[in-house]
């Protein structure tokens, strides 16, 4: 018989094995009341990978225009060859035959209860609409190359992201102003021309106009000029504050990919630690400038998949279920996520010894649970090269 | 393009917060358009707040062109002398607000039908901002335009924002009349408070007069108690400094007291609204699947 009950981090990145969705029927088994499972259903068996499991055919099917962007689900195939113990489990499932129906209500229950939990809404009611139009707005947040106008560099960009994360740990901004302030630069790099001599005040401004719109508390613009020792007057602030939202048409929203991380942690039910970690190897992507051709979503997604795999946590049952449930998201193809994860895992090892440390610093703390200090980042890369290396 | 070359003013509309409102027709196209004009010195803070939410949330919703949300159809920004920058926003005209729309209505005041299909377009703009994480915070008559067609759109979001983790502690000024009894007591909110500005101008479209006239916070919370009755003890939220031994108590009074020529359902769907309890306040979807905003 076939045992379907994984989700091994390990099994997720063998990405190669071609279209391998996280399997449906995992958390379906887990979620069937204790008694009914066999017992043979030990812990030793969550983490084997099934043979049955790789010649399956996961194919996504969208319930509806609506739900195809959100939803990332494998098509229940009763007649599969897994045998009749399951089809009998499966059936057990609330007399459900079709799951279809009840992995989108099972997600959506799920979605507002972390919604809620975060703070994101207040009525439930609105939980799944919120949450669809967070999949559909980010979907203008990307860009289409990670290239940027002469003479900005890579290397620049960084220096002035790492810079602006110190000075919004200074203003005790929220986190939400930090990546607005980092996709508006993004934005503003490539859509208004600056000198290489303005692009601190650019920075500053990007971070200064998130605020007006996340913040509570804003700065003094005089603060700004002597945060940057007064290299700039408030009135070169304030026109480059007019030349950024004309140049960027006032259009500000953004989805956040830390909301995404959020919530599927919350539905994954992860531990703080594994959270921290996620968040820590999220906000080392916005010093990435290949990132910015990813969804949020995604980052998100990698960054969560990336802190499982560093942490190797034990999983139980019930942790493999709620991660099953987490990643029915959308979050893309399998390539995409290693190569996010790559990035990541390579910017995690590199981390303590480069220029820019500002978010391996804040992450070092006792509040941040030290994870920028775990031991198992520098050999991150390894373990997702050799992966990916099987085929 | 500078905005004095684009538009020829020809009214002045309403004297806001920040600035004054112009009507105005574009000399291109003879269209009217409505002006919100803020002046910024260029030596303070920048843009104010308000302005760079207003149309960043608007741009956001835009792509949506939803019929009960007005349309913001440009932004210029006119360097005025070297110490003054003016930002217009400009709008589609709409004839009036709800306001003077009310006040125009001829005694004994809007047919029931009427106000029946405002409030449904009403409801149906506000659930659509909820579904989209937006908190209008400022609803009002003044900010709730009605074309000469009866087409209700909502204006003014100087004040909404998104809604997210640390929303509770922006403190707001909005019309205390229309305040909801979370705000009024300082605790926290969200959505809720829409509907209960919405209740509020529910009522007053058959009164033509504002239902609760508060003249300070604890007056205005006195004045709705007075209607509502005195929430009990459970009901009253922990955190807040007014207390619940402050108000005198009283029993609910019938609101048909107050809206004496409001229907059953549309009594029902107005307690809905009122409720105290953020957390039972009816929703904006649920509000228009209601059997009032149903009929026909
Ligand atoms: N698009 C518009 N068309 C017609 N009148 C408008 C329009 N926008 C605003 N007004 C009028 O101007 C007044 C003030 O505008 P508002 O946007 O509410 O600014 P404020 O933030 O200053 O209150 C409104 O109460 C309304 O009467
Ligand atoms: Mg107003």
């Amino acid at each position: 018989m076939a045992q379907t009950g994984f989700c091994d981090s390990k099994a997720l990145l063998d990405l190669h094995k071609k279209e391998r969705r996280v399997p449906l029927r995992t958390w379906a088994n887990s979620c069937l009341p204790k008694e009914r499972c066999p017992p043979a259903e030990s812990m030793e068996r969550w983490e084997m990978v099934p043979k049955a499991e790789q010649d399956s055919k996961w194919v996504r099917v969208p319930l509806s225009a609506e739900e195809g962007i959100i939803l990332d689900y494998a098509q229940m195939n009763t007649t599969h060859a897994d045998g009749p113990k399951e089809e009998a489990m499966l059936r057990c499932l609330h007399g459900l035959q079709d799951l279809r129906i009840l992995v989108p209500s099972l997600l959506r229950h799920e979605m507002e209860l972390a919604m809620d939990k975060l703070g994101l809404i207040y009525d439930r009611t609105y939980a799944w609409d919120i949450f669809s139009d967070m999949m559909r707005s980010q979907l203008r947040d990307t860009f289409p190359s990670a290239d940027l106008p002469n003479p900005f560099t890579e290397n620049t960009r960084a220096i002035l992201v790492d810079w602006l994360i110190q000075v919004h740990e200074v203003f005790h901004f929220s986190e939400e102003s930090l990546y607005l302030a980092v996709h508006l630069l993004n934005r503003c790099l490539r859509q208004i021309k600056v000198s290489v001599a303005s692009l601190q005040l650019l920075g500053v401004v990007c971070l200064f106009v998130a605020g007006k719109k996340e913040e509570c508390l804003l700065p003094e613009v005089s603060e700004l000029c002597y945060l940057m020792e007064n290299a700039y007057t408030k009135h070169q602030l304030l026109r480059m504050e007019r030349r950024v939202l004309c140049g960027l048409k006032f259009n500000l929203s953004h989805c956040p990919p830390l909301h995404f991380l959020l919530l599927s942690a919350s539905i994954a039910r992860c531990s703080n630690k594994m959270v921290w970690m996620a968040r820590y190897l999220l906000e080392l992507s916005l010093l990435e400038g290949q990132c910015v051709m990813f969804l949020p979503v995604q980052l998100a997604g990698a960054a969560l998949r990336l802190a499982r795999l560093v942490l190797q946590e034990p999983s139980t049952p019930e942790s493999e279920a709620a991660w099953c449930i987490s990643s029915t998201i959308h979050v893309g193809s399998e390539a995409t996520l290693l190569k996010i994860m790559q990035i990541l895992a390579v910017a995690a090892a590199r981390a303590r010894t480069r220029e820019t440390r500002a978010t391996y610093i804040k992450f070092s703390t006792a509040d941040t649970m030290c994870v920028s200090h775990h031991p198992a980042l520098k050999g991150a890369p390894c373990l997702l090269g050799l992966t990916s290396m099987q085929t | 393009m500078a905005q004095e070359v684009k538009y020829e003013p020809v009214a002045q509309i309403g004297g806001g917060a920040y600035g004054t409102v112009y009507k105005a027709r574009d000399r291109v196209s003879g269209q009217f358009v409505a002006l919100k004009s803020v002046r910024v010195q260029t030596n303070q803070d920048g843009l104010p707040l308000s302005t760079v939410r207003e149309v960043a949330l608007l741009k956001r919703l835009e792509q949506f062109d939803h019929p009960n949300v007005v349309k913001l159809m440009d932004v210029c920004a006119t360097p005025r002398t070297d110490q003054e920058t003016k930002v217009t926003l400009v709008f589609e005209h709409v004839d009036q607000d709800l306001k003077t729309y009310l006040e125009k209505a001829p005694a004994p005041g809007l047919p029931a039908h009427s106000i029946r299909d405002l409030m449904k377009q009403l409801v149906s703009g506000l659930a659509f901002l909820h579904s989209h994480r937006v908190v209008h915070r400022d609803l009002k008559p003044e900010n709730i335009l009605v074309t000469s067609k009866g087409q209700v759109k909502l204006a003014d979001f100087g004040l909404a924002r998104m809604y997210s983790c640390h929303m509770a502690l922006t403190p707001v000024v909005v019309t205390l009349w229309y305040r909801s009894p979370e705000v009024l007591l300082q605790s926290t909110y969200a959505t809720p408070v829409d509907i209960w500005s919405t209740g509020c101008i529910f009522a007053e479209m058959f009164r033509r007069k504002p239902l609760f006239c508060g003249e300070s916070e604890a007056d205005q919370l006195g004045k709705i108690f007075e209607v509502t009755g005195l929430p009990s003890e459970e009901e009253w939220p922990a955190d807040v400094t007014l207390k619940r031994h402050n108000f005198s108590p009283r029993s609910p009074r019938p609101i048909t007291d107050y809206v004496p020529e409001i229907c059953d359902l549309g009594e029902d769907l107005l307690k809905k609204m009122l409720t105290f309890n953020p957390l039972k306040r009816i929703s904006a979807l649920n509000a228009l699947e209601h059997s009032y905003l149903m009929e026909d």
